[in-house]
C-alpha cells in the first residue's frame, strides 16, 4: 500500500482534520479523520487537492474506499471540500465505490449521500454503504 | 443502580451570557459545541449530544458572525427536560435580518421534502462557493430540529427543539 497525498488542517498549533488518500492494488482508499469547524477549510486543503487531482488519474484504479468513520464532525463551510474530494475520485474510475460510514451519526446518514452525489443513478449503482457503530 | 433509561431522564440546563463579541477571537462554537457534546453525553446517547453539538456549532457561529452591535452579548440557554432538547441562542439584530431569518425559517418549515431542499441548496450555492446559506436547512433536515424565531428588540431569538423520544 502507498500513500498517495494527505491534508490536514491545523488549528492552534494541532490537527484538527486530516485526510489520506492510499492505494493498494487496484483499490483506492481515502479516510478523513477529526473535525472541519474552521471557516474555510481550502485555506488549508487546496495542496491535498491539486496533488489529488494530479495523482489519482496515473493510478489504475478499480475501486473506492471512502472512510468516514474518524471524521467527528463536518460544519457546513466543509460540505463543498467534501464534494470536490470524492467528485474527482468517483470520477476517476466507473468500479464500484464502498462507503464505510457511522449508523448513528445524523450527518453520515442524512447529508453525506447527498455530497457524494447519491442520488445519481449512475454513483447509485456502484455505491455501497457500510454502517458502523460508534465505539 | 442507575440505568441508561434513567440516565435519559435527567435534566439538564445551561445558559452562557458572552460580551463583548468583539472579544470572541477563538472558536467559541467549537468550545460550547463540544462541551455541551460531553457533557449531555455523559447521561444521553451519542446521537443526542451530537445533535446539540451541531445545533449550537452552527446557531453559536451564525449569531457571533451577524450580531450588529459587537459590544452587545449573545446567550446560548440550552435544555434538556421531559424527554425535549431545546437549544436557544439570542443575539442583538435588526429587524430586517430578523424578518430574513424569519422568512427563510418560515420557507424550511413550510418545505415537504426537507432532504429535497438541502440537496438543491447545497448544489446550487456550490456553483458560486457561496458561504453560509445552509446551517438552518441543515438543523432541520438533517438533525430534524423544529425551528423557530423572534424578535425582542434587540434581540433575535432562534429556537431549535427536537423531542428525544426513541433517540436517547
Amino acid at each position: 500500500m502507498k500513500v498517495l497525498a494527505y491534508g490536514e488542517i491545523m488549528d492552534g498549533g494541532i490537527s484538527v482534520f486530516s485526510s489520506v488518500a492510499k492505494v493498494d492494488a487496484d483499490l483506492l482508499i481515502v479516510s478523513f479523520g477529526g473535525s472541519i469547524r474552521i471557516d474555510n477549510p481550502y485555506k488549508h486543503l487546496e495542496q491535498y487537492l491539486v496533488e489529488l487531482e494530479q495523482l489519482v488519474p496515473e493510478e489504475k484504479i478499480g475501486r473506492i474506499e471512502f472512510d468516514f468513520k474518524e471524521l467527528d464532525f463536518c460544519n457546513s463551510n466543509g460540505f463543498y471540500i467534501i464534494m470536490d474530494i470524492s467528485e474527482m475520485i468517483i470520477d476517476a474510475t466507473d468500479g464500484p465505490i464502498n462507503i464505510k460510514r457511522l449508523k448513528d451519526d445524523d450527518w453520515q446518514q442524512e447529508t453525506l449521500p447527498i455530497l457524494l452525489n447519491v442520488d445519481e443513478p449512475e454513483i447509485e449503482a456502484r455505491t455501497t454503504f457500510e454502517e458502523f457503530a460508534t465505539i | 443502580m442507575v440505568t441508561q433509561e434513567d440516565l435519559a431522564t435527567t435534566n439538564i440546563s445551561m445558559r452562557y451570557d458572552l460580551s463583548p463579541i468583539r472579544n470572541i477571537i477563538g472558536d467559541l462554537s467549537g468550545l460550547l459545541g463540544n462541551f455541551s457534546d460531553e457533557l449531555i453525553g455523559a447521561f444521553y446517547a451519542k446521537t443526542v449530544s451530537k445533535k446539540a453539538n451541531i445545533v449550537i456549532t452552527e446557531l453559536v457561529n451564525n449569531a457571533v458572525v451577524n450580531s450588529t452591535d459587537r459590544d452587545g452579548k449573545i446567550i446560548l440557554e440550552i435544555v434538556i427536560e421531559k424527554n425535549n432538547l431545546r437549544i436557544r441562542v439570542a443575539n442583538a439584530a435588526n429587524r430586517s435580518q430578523y424578518r430574513k431569518v424569519r422568512d427563510h425559517i418560515r420557507m424550511i418549515n413550510s418545505t415537504g421534502d426537507l432532504r429535497k431542499l438541502m440537496a438543491d441548496t447545497i448544489r446550487e450555492r456550490r456553483k458560486d462557493r457561496l458561504r453560509g446559506g445552509l446551517g438552518l436547512i441543515r438543523l432541520a433536515a438533517e438533525n430534524k430540529f423544529t425551528l423557530s424565531a423572534r424578535y425582542r428588540a434587540p434581540f433575535l431569538i432562534v429556537d431549535s427543539q427536537i423531542n428525544l423520544g426513541g433517540l436517547s
